[in-house]
């Protein structure tokens, strides 16, 4: 028998410390002769903690373990042999995994990652072994090419290309560098992997490694990651005292290792040549392509960057071949893609699953609907870059182009679903602040132009939008796709131009009616008390931060407009539900 | 308007620079190294003091004009002390979605203070920081207090106030 | 190193390996803008200002940046390429806090270069400030005199104590100019073979007339009075402009080759159709001469004079039909020359009349109180209703008592007649200054609702092939006699484009300006009061016509120019933002953006750094690090609030900086310029007299 604690940041966040703890401490008291084990995060995030007792037999599910429940399974499970069914994850909720395909994540939440003995269980390092052993870097290259890997950070960029164009230019220095910068507010796909199996994509950095003549590899992982830090450092540790890193792996000319530097705090570094000057110790601003980082990165040698969730793949590629991985998903989009689901959604957390499934089937099939059972109203796909996708459009399958034809981009796979209650020009205000915020301030498209759509959109939520708004918004914001030296300002805009293209009555309604349909706009709401409704009961009143309502006892009360700073404490209070908002 | 915060005044607070030497010693051949110096530097002193900036220059031989210009640009630098506990407020999609804003409202008048500011009694110091990773738990706070970090999630605007309550409950019970 | 051919615009460009697209470009005579690029530092490609297309790649490309490729068909004037290039450079503009231009320049109708010739002055180098005086005012000795100067109003030095005494600066070196054994003469471009025929030698026919001849036309003045100087010589009296002045400025333009045919009148002593057929182009500068009158019940009767037509007898010396008893209708600058006119000539009272209050006068202050201290008698709120006469003759004036009620359309308050007040006054004479229309017998042109002569805002066209119009004739009516020399100055310009075929119509350059300014700002300055003018006293003057005014001394000049606080940007004219900026006719306006507040840090003595007008280009952080090999300046900070700096804020020479101004040099803005000690930083277009070598230029 296995136990295990799922001990990634969330759940940890979540107090899966604690449930550790509680177990390691009854295994003692008790004479148990188990170890509890932990593993990375399973993505099942809405049901963390997680505890798994696995048996040769069965393997049981247990979800929201806090001290209590965990003192209870050890008692009745693991002692009695009887599973605590009310504590079970429910069979609806495990569709979440089941229904999913797992490549990149194929380790994640089953193994240690701090233990390499277990990842190497499961045929980690096989695929290192196959290519030192039994391929040519050409022919590496060749099998990736097959497989149609296209980079997994948001461009999709055939993977092939890139390491082929590496390995054609000339130099005996070069390097492979792990993008771990996972910048997208809302994606953590990278963070699970890297902190629930790390081995997976050093394997796959060690093969890129090989392919492309290179010596030395580099994790660039964003400082607000420790975990994941902590996690690979040891992971390399164990790598190189295993032979996997360090001079002659397995016996071949192959010399290889890696080092691991972080991030000190800037979106922009998740840009491929702002990334290098990081690397470099410089401010993170983007350099001039070409030439590109294949021919000169960093310190101007041969450099292949790729994403933590590419690298992820590759292992698996090259053990199981390149078409079973192309045997998967749609004409030009091979294989799977991690998708981290959030927002409005039931159940949300880490969905991988072949290229090709719509966006539909991701969210209610597998995420299981809206919360609160509302109306969707539509999904912003690729982040601060991406666009929404409103509800209309939910058959679109994902895969690059047709996501890209939707009006949005499939990004490093953040998917946040939105409801009725999601004001879509704040969402585009919130992301237009985001990316301007994190703007290198080197270009002048950039740094001025997002600027000043934020200072629209601003004026625009605040009720002062003005007639040729919406037409200024469009035009700066082709003008800066148009001008910008890196991604960061060619996608800034996207947000803003797609709930327009898609929303537009939303707009409208902000600047000539001066509404929010969504009721999220503060300046643009009016709290009113229904006269019939309202008892006067005098709690809101009570409530008020800055007396606003007056009324008589059990008399309707009333609310000073002039006054209302729209908290909303009165809504919140009102047993009655006698306070409107529009 | 940024102001300028490089702590221009000097000599008002002596800073230890034994412990800096270590490091300077390990990175001062190696190019490339100045950020994570930075990193580990801040990691002793909780900031980057001015002195500590003038050492590393003369040991990495970089101007400390550029030097300036690194520490800057990236979020994570400090180069103001902080208080005991570091207060960082999830300012991503799914957060923000949930409902970060009133939170982070919730936090600022809880404190007295704003963004990026520290309380007086140099206890809590609270700062937006930029998505913590940890999306189905939003709105998350990450604290880190003498090193250990925290996650704190799903927030209300009253669970953060009781989770610094708590804090400040535990700090006076050392006291006394 | 192998060679390959490419095309720019429509032109084949052979390139070498490695070369840039605009390196290519540059050699072959094509340019693109740039604002950080300088072959001297390291490549930047922030600005975006040389984008430029190239077929088959759907972006976007930075001609610094990008190498040339063999087979490249580029093209730099591409609709995206320049809407690229604009939104930049309004970005920039829009984020910009500063001023191009000084408010005195913008308030003045001409644009005259108050700042520029002003800095001179205080500099001792008159020659040259009169130089630059004259590429817009030919006759600055009278203008001097007489205008309004609007550039005073604007005057920012107002928030210290006053405004500069800038038209009395302009007089004191348009005099020195005069009384100089070679007064200054333009130089004249070689002769075009055009004839140019102007009708009226006022100050519009005077200075379209100068300037033509300066671009080597030929030029004809047809004037019908006895002498020209139109309204400066017989609308103006002699105590305030002495027609011996104008007589030496006008004698200036004939020198330039201008004839003036005098008592000539269009329609009778020559026809406007021969003009037209005669000349390459006709330039209409009648003015407006006809009184306008009062519609009042015995207006008719004598003793009734048009103020225009008052002075014009004076002018000429002629007898005037004036009494003892003398009133002056109106409240403009012609009733304040009418009634100090009708005092000098001997009147025993002379009362003004208005209908408004005094704060609403619009006559200029100054003549308002020389004629309260000579000892005219204002009566506000008064209108008159009717002209009492006596076999014809003038008896006196019935006056309707107003007050003042609500505001109309421009803004004033509108005056109300009071119930039943009546005034009554003894007079012989009521001269009526309330206005002039223009008289356009003889010239057939499209006239507008006012019967003004229509004229086109941008080229001064009328409706009649190659016949262009300016002054007080034209669309709004009669002005002050600067906005008659601008109309005249831009007219010049246009005929000569005109004339040269391709006609280019006036459009008044963007600049950036400050609105923001108050006392505040300028509380450190050291407060030195206005200088006052020497002139006769009351007595000394009210009965004759002696200049009132003395002009300054040279010491009173240099001491009053100095006082000009220098707003306009010292870098104006080598500014490369401003420049593509006019020349792609931006609108940052549109954004409605405040520009941000930056405080300017780390100067020296020879370095000033004004971090509002910086648009990090990055050029002066590259050279101090690659050239002077020092790396005094960073960039701090990142996105919109990135900002150059030194180390912990210090000044310059705390560091090791050299001070050999190549940062300065490379600025493609006033963001880093040079600081002039003990002398006037004057912005000039063509600086032939201040040396380009930097002051400290030790290490060059």
């Amino acid at each position: 028998m296995r136990v295990t604690v799922g001990m990634g940041s969330c759940g940890i966040a979540a107090g899966a410390q604690k449930t550790w703890n509680v177990l390691e401490h009854c295994f003692k008291e008790q004479g148990i002769s188990l170890s509890v084990e932990q593993v990375g995060c399973i993505g099942m995030c809405f049901n963390e903690p997680i505890v798994e007792v696995i048996t040769d037999t069965d393997h049981f599910y247990y979800g929201k373990v806090n001290g209590e429940m965990a003192a209870e399974i050890v008692e009745k499970h693991i002692k009695g042999g009887v599973p605590v069914e009310e504590y079970l994850i429910p069979e609806e909720e495990m569709e979440f995994l089941t229904k999913q395909t797992r490549v990149a994540l194929r380790n994640c939440g089953i193994i240690d990652p701090e233990k390499i003995e277990e990842y190497i269980g499961r045929g980690g390092y096989q695929g290192l072994e196959k290519v030192l052993t039994t391929m040519t870097p050409q022919e590496v290259i060749e099998e990736i090419k097959i497989s149609g890997l296209r980079g997994r950070g948001g461009a999709g960029f055939p993977t092939w290309f890139k390491w082929n164009a590496a390995h054609e230019s000339p130099g005996e220095e070069k390097y492979v560098i792990c993008n771990a910068d996972e910048g997208d507010p809302g994606a953590f796909m990278d963070r699970s992997l890297l902190e629930g199996d790390p081995h997976a994509v050093m394997e796959g950095m060690m093969i890129a490694a090989y392919a492309i003549g290179a010596n030395h590899g580099v994790f660039y992982v964003r400082a607000e990651y420790p975990l994941a830090i902590q996690r690979l450092e040891k992971a390399m540790a164990q790598a190189r005292e295993k032979g996997y890193l360090g001079q002659n792996i397995l016996g071949s000319d192959f010399s290889f290792d890696l080092e691991v530097k972080a991030g000190a705090g800037a979106f922009v570094c998740g840009e491929e040549t702002a990334l290098i000057a990081s690397l470099e110790g410089e401010r993170g601003m983007p350099r001039l392509k070409p030439p590109f980082p294949a021919q000169r990165g960093y310190w101007q040698k041969p450099s292949n960057i790729n994403n933590v969730e590419t690298y992820g793949n590759v292992p698996w590629i090259i053990r199981e071949g390149g078409k079973a991985f192309a045997a998967m998903g749609t004409d030009k989009s091979k294989g799977t893609k991690v998708f981290a689901l959030a927002g409005k959604v039931k159940h949300g957390g880490l969905v991988e699953v072949p290229m090709g499934m719509t966006i539909r089937e991701i969210i209610f099939d597998i995420g299981g609907g809206i919360k609160d059972n509302r109306e969707i109203k539509g999904v912003q796909m690729g982040g601060p870059s991406g666009g929404c996708i409103p509800k209309d459009l939910l058959d679109t399958p994902v895969d690059y182009e047709s996501i890209t034809k939707a009006g949005a981009i499939m990004g490093s796979g953040g998917m946040i679903v939105m409801d009725e209650t999601t004001c879509m020009v704040d969402m585009a205000r919130f992301f237009m602040n985001f990316t301007q915020e994190e703007s290198c301030g080197k270009c002048v498209h950039c740094r001025i132009g997002t600027k000043r759509m934020l200072e629209i959109l601003d004026r625009i939520v605040e009720g002062k939008g003005r007639e040729g708004d919406i037409e200024l918004l469009e035009e700066l914001g082709q003008g800066i796709i148009d001008g910008s030296l890196c991604g960061l300002g060619q996608s800034a805009p996207n947000p803003a131009l797609s709930t327009i293209a898609q929303f537009r009555e939303e707009y409208n309604a902000h600047i000539y009616e001066k509404k929010c349909p969504a009721h999220k706009c503060k300046p643009l709401l009016t709290f009113t008390i229904d006269e019939d409704k309202c008892t006067g009961c005098g709690a809101c009143a009570k409530k008020c931060p800055v007396d606003a309502i007056r009324g008589e006892k059990k008399q309707p009360h009333e609310i000073d407009a002039s006054l209302c700073t729209r908290c909303g404490s009165c809504e919140a209070t009102c047993r009655f539900d006698a306070v409107h908002v529009d | 308007m940024k102001e300028c915060k490089c702590g221009g005044k000097s000599g008002e607070i002596r800073t230890d620079l034994s412990e800096l030497e270590p490091i300077l010693t390990k990175y001062r051949n190696i190019p490339g190294s100045l950020i994570t110096v930075l990193q580990q530097t801040q990691g002793i002193y909780g900031y980057l003091p001015q002195e500590a900036i003038v050492a590393i220059s003369k040991a990495l031989k970089i101007k400390i004009a550029k030097i300036m210009g690194v520490i800057t640009f990236y979020a994570q630098f400090r180069l103001n002390p902080i208080g005991k506990h570091l207060i960082m407020v999830c300012q991503g999609t799914a957060c923000h979605v949930n409902g970060s804003e009133k939170v982070a409202e919730a936090l600022a008048e809880e404190l007295s203070i704003q963004p990026g500011e520290t309380t007086p009694d140099k206890m809590f110091t609270l700062e937006n920081v930029a998505c913590l990773g940890c999306c189905s738990m939003a709105p998350v706070m990450m604290i880190q207090s003498q090193g250990n970090n925290e996650v704190y999630g799903p927030l209300t605007p009253k669970s953060a106030r009781k989770v610094i309550r708590d804090i400040q409950a535990a700090e006076r019970g050392e006291a006394e | 190193m192998s060679t390959f051919q490419l095309t720019i615009d429509g032109k084949v460009c052979s390139a070498n390996q490695g070369e840039t697209i605009l390196t290519v470009a540059t050699r072959n005579g094509i340019e693109i803008p740039t604002l950080c690029y300088h072959p001297s530092v390291a490549i930047y490609g922030a600005c975006g200002i040389c984008l430029v297309e190239a077929d088959g790649n759907p972006k976007l490309l930075r001609a610094c940046a990008t190498e040339a490729r063999e087979g490249m068909v580029v093209n730099t004037k591409s609709r995206r390429a320049e809407q690229g290039r604009k939104l930049a450079l309004e970005l920039l503009l829009s984020d910009h806090r500063g001023d191009c231009r000084p408010p005195c320049v913008e308030a003045c109708p001409a644009h005259t270069d108050c700042q520029g010739y002003v800095g001179l002055i205080a500099n001792g180098e008159y020659k040259e400030a009169l130089k630059v005086l004259k590429e817009i005012v030919p006759l600055p000795a009278s203008i001097g005199r007489v205008c309004p100067h609007p550039c005073e109003s604007a005057c920012r030095r107002k928030l210290v104590e006053q405004p500069l005494a800038i038209a009395q600066l302009k007089t004191f070196i348009a005099d020195l100019d005069l009384a100089d054994e070679n007064p200054f003469l333009a130089e004249k471009a070689p002769s075009s073979g055009k004839r140019v025929a102007v009708i009226g030698g006022g100050p519009a026919g005077l200075t379209v007339s100068h300037y033509l001849a300066r671009y080597g036309h030929d030029v004809e003045i047809f004037e019908a009075m006895p002498k020209a100087g139109g309204m400066l010589r017989y609308g103006i009296p002699q105590y305030r402009l002495p027609k011996e002045v104008l007589d030496q400025e006008i004698a200036l333009i004939e020198a330039m080759g201008v004839r003036i045919h005098c008592d000539t009148r269009i329609g009778k002593d020559i026809l406007f159709e021969d003009l037209e057929k005669q000349y390459d182009a006709v330039y209409i500068g009648i003015g407006a001469w006809k009184s306008a009158p009062m519609r009042c019940k015995g207006e008719e009767s004598q003793g009734v004079l048009g103020g225009i037509d008052f002075l014009i007898d004076v002018a000429q010396r002629k007898p005037v039909a004036m009494g003892r008893r003398v009133a002056v209708v109106g409240g403009g600058n012609t009733a304040m020359d009418a009634c100090r006119t009708a005092m000098r000539l001997g009147a025993e009272k002379v009362y003004v009349l208005y209908r408004r209050t005094r704060a609403e006068m619009p006559a200029e202050e100054i003549e308002i109180v020389e004629a309260m201290e000579e000892g005219v008698e204002f009566k506000f709120l008064v209108a008159p209703t009717e002209v009492l006469s006596k076999d014809g003759k003038v008896t006196g004036i019935k006056l309707q008592k107003m007050e003042l009620g609500e505001a109309d359309a421009s803004g004033r308050r509108r005056p109300v007649p009071i119930e039943g007040a009546i005034e009554t006054l003894e007079l012989d004479t009521v001269i009526a200054a309330i206005g002039q229309k223009v008289v356009t017998d003889g010239i057939p042109v499209a006239l507008t609702d006012w019967n003004t002569i229509a004229a086109d805002e941008h080229t001064f066209l009328t409706d009649r092939k190659g016949v262009f119009a300016g002054g007080d004739s034209i669309n709004d009516g009669p002005g002050i006699a600067i906005s008659a020399i601008a109309h005249a100055r831009q007219g010049a310009d246009i005929i000569d484009s005109y004339l040269k075929g391709d006609m280019v119509p006036y459009s008044k350059p963007y600049i950036v300006t400050r609105q923001d300014l108050t006392e505040e700002d300028f509380l450190d300055r050291a407060k030195i009061p206005r200088a006052i003018m020497a002139h006769l006293s009351p007595e000394e003057r009210k009965r004759n016509f002696k200049e009132v005014n003395f002009g300054f001394t040279e010491e009173q000049a240099k001491e009053e120019a100095s006082r000009c606080l220098e707003c306009g940007c010292a870098d104006y004219f080598q500014c490369k933002l401003i420049h593509y900026g006019q020349q792609y006719h931006v609108d940052p306006q549109r954004f409605s953006a405040e520009p941000r507040r930056r405080k300017s840090v780390a100067v020296n003595d020879y370095i000033e750094y004004c971090a509002e007008k910086c648009i990090l280009c990055g050029q002066c952080v590259r050279v101090c690090e690659e050239v002077a090999g020092k790396g005094v300046l960073g960039l701090v900070h990142r996105g919109f609030e990135t900002l150059v700096n030194t180390e912990f804020c210090k000044t310059l020479e705390l560091t090791e900086c050299l001070s050999c101004g190549r940062c300065v040099d490379l600025c493609p803005t006033g963001a880093l310029m040079e600081t002039w000690v003990g002398k006037k930083r004057v912005p000039l277009k063509e600086n032939n007299i201040y040396p380009s070598v930097f002051p400290k230029c030790a290490d060059r």
